[in-house]
């Protein structure tokens, strides 16, 4: 149990409640992820893949049920606490990267903790080293929407581990991406993995969910979770 | 394009340099005025002696009409010119502010209407 | 506390504003104007204001000017005998002015006469004033001999009320530093005065009071137009105080320009007010989303309305001294001098009001960072999913 650094339970989340145009996104759903996995949420368009990621990485607040991370119960807390939870444990690399155009790729991996005392030296230095790590070192200087595509997925995912996250979350990240790159960022979050991150995908892609060093995949449907695979040992059973 | 970010004055270092700058020339036109001001009184005794002997009254805002001249000693006529209620026609006008005419002073006793019951005049 | 997260907060700012130059900048040039013309309108009244009260206050303790049907009228010289006999009253002396309209040139020249007045050692008179054994002689001011290209020694004629031409040679010029009072003077002596306007015998402009004690003035003046109501007595106070309102937010000049600079601030600031745009939420959800705190969000947008605010004050300000101090309001002459042909050059001293300045900075810096950081903070609390799903 003290393994799990993730558990959802009996999440539900609406948006624009009680409006017209109200969407049932995540409906009832129970999940556990232990420390060091690899899990993926699995599922076509409108599945509730995004919105349970979201909540899982405290983006927004589940409009019933519980979100343990790290065993804090994070629901309720108010934003400021979640922005705190938010840069301290989680590294995100969102679908559409929201990389910050006209900024360098070095200074959009230092915005994370760019509002924090570090030295902008010191910062400076570890964006470079984790590019350097990605391959990116001679791309450090450049504007960002001069990249390619794959730097920039690469830039994304130096951001998402400036503050030495404990978990990742990457959302589609191989939808602009072609087998080659999708090869290669799998390869990146598997090392990662190996230094004990915990890995949390949401995608559609079978290049991403049928590695075997997958974990646990998710199988999304209308929001609700309707099976559970699980590979290597692990705390979740097959459910539905 | 490579940006070369960072790796000569940081932003912030700049914007406060600007600052500083800014801050500096307004101090340094405030130390002017000052020395200005102080040669200003020699100069002011001069123009004080010319008001007190040739009796003057207003500054020269301008030439063009006689009320904007002479503000201060402009009467309610002037500016109205041709007839009672024209409308503004020298553009200093409408910059330069009439004087206070309070001082004139006119007086308005009231008195109560009274019907005289015998000759129905009234008092 | 470490400042080095308000630093890097704030070359973020900066960063950003820069990423949006042609707007940022086009707000700092609005904003710049406004608070130049504002500043230099503020600066051109206080000081003018200050000029006036300073030297003004050499003006006649009291004027008696006569009135008839509302109209300013000769006065009788006579007067002078009954006014003397008022208690307090110490000396009273007739004044000879009037006005002189050179339709060479079409401009307006002011004539005074004043032969028992002198100026010695005076800088700012090059020669002399008329003397009592002097004939057609004159002292002109800087306006009048540049208008007519005059110099000392040379001869300018002006013609009487009937018809005639007479000469008169020019025996002082006053300095350009007295332009603001004696630009467009002409002093001839009494004589030639009355011998040029064809004034009646035992008329005079207006008459000059002296009194005892200065605190007594409006007493006095109160007796003078008891027993002689078509009178208008005139106090320094009052000729101060008219400089006072000459300036005043009452003034066509003041109005327009205040008007005009706080409407282009309005709309900026409306503009502000009516929350970020889609861009501007996304890139908040983004920073959130990514760890920044609201606070850091709020500071950032702090920081943005000081560097625009802030920038463009000291810039308006420092515009605006330059405008009025070394350029004498030269944006102001064509509002200022109408129709005027003689036109004095603003050399005004540079009194500054600090806190008119305060004032300034109160109503402009401080409503544009709580315009630019009260619509953030809706967008700041709200949760990042819900700002970039936009």
């Amino acid at each position: 149990m003290s393994d799990e650094i993730i558990i959802t339970e009996n999440i539900t989340k609406y948006y624009n409640r009680g409006k017209p145009n109200e969407v049932l996104a995540v409906n009832d759903v129970t999940i556990r992820i232990r420390r060091g996995d690899i899990a993926v949420l699995m599922g076509p368009s409108g599945s509730g893949k995004t919105t349970l990621l979201s909540l899982i990485g405290c983006m927004s607040r589940p409009t019933s049920g519980r979100v343990m991370v790290e065993g804090k119960d994070v629901s309720r807390l108010p934003e400021r606490f979640l922005t705190t939870i938010r840069r301290k444990t989680f590294g995100f690399i969102f679908q559409l990267l929201h990389l910050v155009s006209g900024v360098s790729v070095c200074e959009n991996v230092m915005l994370p903790l760019c509002p924090t005392d570090t030295k902008p030296s010191k910062l400076r230095k570890r964006a470079e080293e984790l590019l350097e790590s990605l391959g990116m070192s001679g791309r450090k200087d450049f504007p960002v929407q001069e990249i390619s595509g794959g730097e920039q997925q690469r830039t994304a995912i130096a951001r998402a581990l400036i503050n030495d996250p404990d978990i990742i979350i990457a959302d589609e990240p191989t939808a602009h991406l072609d087998t080659h790159l999708s090869g290669k960022f799998m390869t990146i979050m598997r090392g990662l993995q190996e230094k004990g991150k915990t890995i949390i995908i949401a995608t559609h892609d079978p290049l991403v969910y049928e590695k075997d060093y997958v974990h646990l995949i998710f199988e999304m449907r209308d929001g609700m979770v309707k099976h559970i695979t699980q590979r290597n040992d692990s705390l979740n059973k097959k459910v539905l | 394009m490579k940006i070369k970010s960072f790796k000569y004055l940081r932003k912030s270092t700049l914007f406060f340099l600007f600052i500083v700058l800014n801050v500096a020339i307004v101090v340094v036109l405030l130390i002017k005025s000052g020395s200005i001001l102080s040669e200003h009184d020699n100069l002011r005794k001069d123009l004080e002696e010319i008001v007190r002997t040739l009796h003057l009254t207003d500054m020269v805002l301008s030439t063009d009409a006689r009320y904007t001249r002479h503000p201060t000693q402009s009467d309610l006529f002037s500016a109205f010119q041709d007839y009672p209620g024209s409308i503004e026609h020298f553009p200093t006008g409408s910059v330069i502010a009439p004087p206070d005419f309070t001082s004139i002073g006119t007086f308005i006793k009231v008195h109560k209407f009274q019907r005289s019951a015998t000759t129905g005049e009234h008092r | 506390m470490s400042l080095e997260r308000h630093r890097n907060i704030l070359d973020y700012t900066l960063q950003a504003l820069l990423r949006r130059k042609f707007k940022n900048i086009g707000i700092i040039i609005v904003f710049t104007s406004m608070i130049s013309i504002l500043g230099s309108i503020i600066f051109l009244s206080y000081s003018f204001k200050r000029e006036a009260t300073l030297i003004l206050n050499a003006s006649p303790e009291l004027i008696v000017q006569r009135v008839m049907a509302g109209r300013h009228d000769l006065i009788q010289i006579s007067l002078m005998k009954d006014i003397l006999e008022i208690p307090g009253v110490r000396k009273v002396e007739p004044r000879f002015w009037g006005y002189y309209y050179d339709s060479l040139i079409k401009a307006n020249y002011t004539l005074i006469a004043a032969d028992e007045a002198v100026l010695r050692d005076n800088r700012l008179l090059k020669g002399h004033l008329p003397e009592p054994q002097e004939k057609n002689v004159t002292a002109i001011g800087k306006g009048v001999a540049d208008a007519r290209l005059l110099d000392l020694g040379d001869m300018f004629s002006l013609q009487s009320a009937d018809g005639r031409w007479i000469e008169f040679k020019v025996i002082g010029i006053f300095e350009s530093e007295s332009d603001l009072l004696t630009s467009d003077l002409i002093i001839i002596s009494t004589r030639d005065f009355k011998s040029l306007a064809k004034l009646p015998d035992g008329m005079a402009t207006d008459l000059l009071v002296s009194v005892r004690n200065k605190v007594e003035a409006p007493t006095i003046a109160k007796k003078i137009k008891e027993r002689f109501p078509d009178t208008r007595p005139l106090l320094r106070d009052e000729i101060i105080r008219t400089y006072d309102a000459v300036f005043g937010w009452r003034s066509g000049l003041i109005l327009i320009c205040f008007i005009g600079a706080l409407t282009a601030f309005i709309i900026l600031a409306w503009d502000k007010a009516m929350g970020l745009s889609a861009e501007e939420k996304k890139e908040i959800g983004i920073l959130k989303a990514i760890g920044w705190e609201t606070s850091d969000v709020l500071e950032m947008k702090f920081w943005e309305g000081i560097i625009v605010s802030l920038t463009s004050f000291l810039t308006g300000i420092i515009l605006a001294y330059l405008h009025v101090f070394f350029l004498g309001a030269s944006l102001f002459a064509p509002a200022l001098k109408g129709w005027s042909i003689i036109y004095p050059s603003f050399r005004l001293a540079p009194f500054i009001n600090p806190y008119q300045i305060a004032t300034l900075l109160a109503i402009t810096v401080v409503p544009y960072i709580a315009s630019t950081i009260i619509p953030s903070w809706k967008v700041s609390i709200t949760d990042p999913d819900e700002l970039m799903r936009g």
